[in-house]
């Protein structure tokens, strides 16, 4: 039983291939690319709006003041790193519905791609917002004997997030890929939308812990607020 | 459960690349649409309080304007309404002042025609009345009306009370007085009349008195026993006097006394 579509391999060439996972996430891209375009090519800016143009300002606001809740911050520079998390993650886990389809989130490969971008995410907001110095002292606060335990908690969130993420969603994959197996009618419709849910709720918490991770080394005040400890 | 690092690689591109695209193509377009609307409709409340802070103005000035115009015309018509009492009441004073006037000159009039209708009706009325009972006695006793009242005279005395009798009798002078002239046969006669009824020594006066117009009058210590033709012809005056005069309260003059003396006889016996 395949439980990961980085095991479908498309196309290979030499060491390079193609596999199901990047050829999901072209796809994705593309929906996502192109929905975006065809809506935002005639915005209006009076009263009336076109039900798309409804959605979308609704899914901004909406991430905007998420962000904004969890970081204390205008959202405006983090949106486009968060809420592209958000949108990919989501958009990923509802196409499940979709017979055939593999959400690339059940990649491992995927999940610690992302998570390696929130890792180098978190420091680069931090310097942008601190400066280096102010950045790197908060690993020898609030003593330096502290400086492998932060390091050490940098890496496993990271890592949490990464297997969180992947060990969600490929569960559920795999659960329904047994329960087809066993009984075929509706209780595998029921997990279905159960992990439609479950897949809305990782796409949320996977940016949420992004968010407070960024705001945590970004803002001086929530300095020691940074040892949040993941959940899921 | 193993990752493919070239697949990690790709994955990182990958996002990376759509998150350019997104904010490209999503977020940017939308905000800014947003930003836009949000502006527009700023402006709009700006705009709509704007004239609503005109149009509040506009009210406040208006209801000042009004409320002016309100006062002045009240001011005005208060004042025409003073102007007009005061001339209805400049008028009314006139127009009774004129008729105050009038009617006092009315009754004026009336009343000298009257005083001088009734003086004239009395003197024709006792000439007329005397010169007519003089002839109807004349033509009808042979007997002159001179004699006539000194018969009358006589009768009164033989019917005096005893009392009336003493008190004439008491008195030291006896006046008879007459509207007419007497000779001296009815001198002679009554002074017998007298001497018959309150003794032998008296001799009384005669007098010729015109007021009594046409009577014969005899008084003694303050009492007086009279006949006249005036005392009928007072009657006579005062019952012409009530038919023409509208207002009793403005009797003539000769009206005031009508009693005529005849009736109170002896009896009305005065200080």
């Amino acid at each position: 039983m395949t439980i990961s579509p980085d095991q479908i391999i498309l196309w290979q060439w030499g060491p390079l291939h193609i596999n199901a996972t990047l050829a999901y996430t072209w796809l994705i891209m593309l929906l996502l690319t192109g929905g975006a375009w065809l809506i935002t090519r005639r915005l209006s800016t009076g009263p009336r709006l076109s039900r798309w143009q409804n959605l979308l300002e609704v899914l901004v606001t909406g991430l905007k003041d998420q962000i904004r809740d969890v970081s204390r911050q205008e959202p405006g520079q983090y949106l486009p790193f968060v809420g592209t998390l958000f949108i990919l993650i989501a958009t990923a886990n509802l196409l499940s519905v979709v017979p055939g389809y593999m959400p690339p989130t059940g990649s491992l490969s995927t999940t610690m791609a992302l998570a390696l971008c929130v890792l180098i995410a978190v420091p680069l907001y931090g310097v942008l917002h601190r400066g280096p110095a102010g950045y790197l002292r908060r690993y020898v606060q609030p003593t330096p004997l502290m400086l492998p335990f932060n390091l050490i908690g940098e890496l496993s969130r990271t890592v949490a997030l990464a297997v969180r993420l992947y060990g969600n969603i490929m569960s559920g994959t795999v659960i329904v890929g047994i329960l087809i197996s066993l009984t075929p009618l509706l209780f595998p419709i029921v997990m279905q939308l159960l992990g439609l849910l479950t897949g809305m709720i990782q796409a949320y918490i996977f940016a949420v812990l992004a968010m407070v991770y960024i705001a945590s080394a970004s803002s001086a005040q929530h300095e020691h607020d940074d040892e949040r400890g993941p959940g899921g | 459960m193993q990752i493919d690092w070239l697949t990690v690689a790709a994955q990182i591109i990958n996002f990376l690349v759509l998150v350019w695209l997104l904010k490209h193509f999503l977020y940017a377009p939308v905000t800014a649409a947003m930003a836009r609307r949000e502006a527009r409709i700023a402006e709009r409340v700006t705009a709509a309080r704007e004239r609503e802070d005109a149009a509040e103005r506009e009210r406040g000035r208006l209801h000042a304007r009004m409320d002016r115009l309100e006062e002045r015309r009240d001011a005005v018509l208060e004042q025409a309404r003073e102007e007009a009492e005061r001339e209805k009441q400049r008028l009314l004073d006139e127009a009774r002042a004129e008729v105050d006037d009038k009617r006092e000159h009315w009754h004026q009039q009336l009343r000298d025609e009257q005083r001088a209708f009734l003086k004239q009706l009395r003197r024709r009325t006792t000439e007329g009345f005397a010169d007519l009972a003089r002839k109807a006695l004349s033509d009808l006793a042979d007997v002159g009306l001179e004699d006539r009242m000194v018969a009358t005279l006589g009768a009164w005395l033989d019917n005096l009370d005893e009392d009336e009798r003493q008190a004439f009798r008491s008195s030291r002078e006896l006046v008879v007085s007459t509207g007419f002239a007497l000779d001296d046969n009815r001198r002679g006669r009554l002074g017998e009349l007298v001497r018959a009824h309150f003794g032998a020594d008296k001799h009384p006066d005669f007098e010729h008195d015109p007021a009594l117009v046409c009577g014969i009058a005899l008084t003694a210590g303050g009492r007086r026993l009279a006949w006249s033709l005036a005392d009928y012809l007072d009657n006579f005056e005062r019952t012409l006097a009530e038919h023409l005069d509208q207002h009793p309260g403005e009797r003539t003059d000769t009206a005031s006394n009508t009693e005529p003396e005849s009736e109170r006889q002896a009896d009305a016996a005065t200080g």
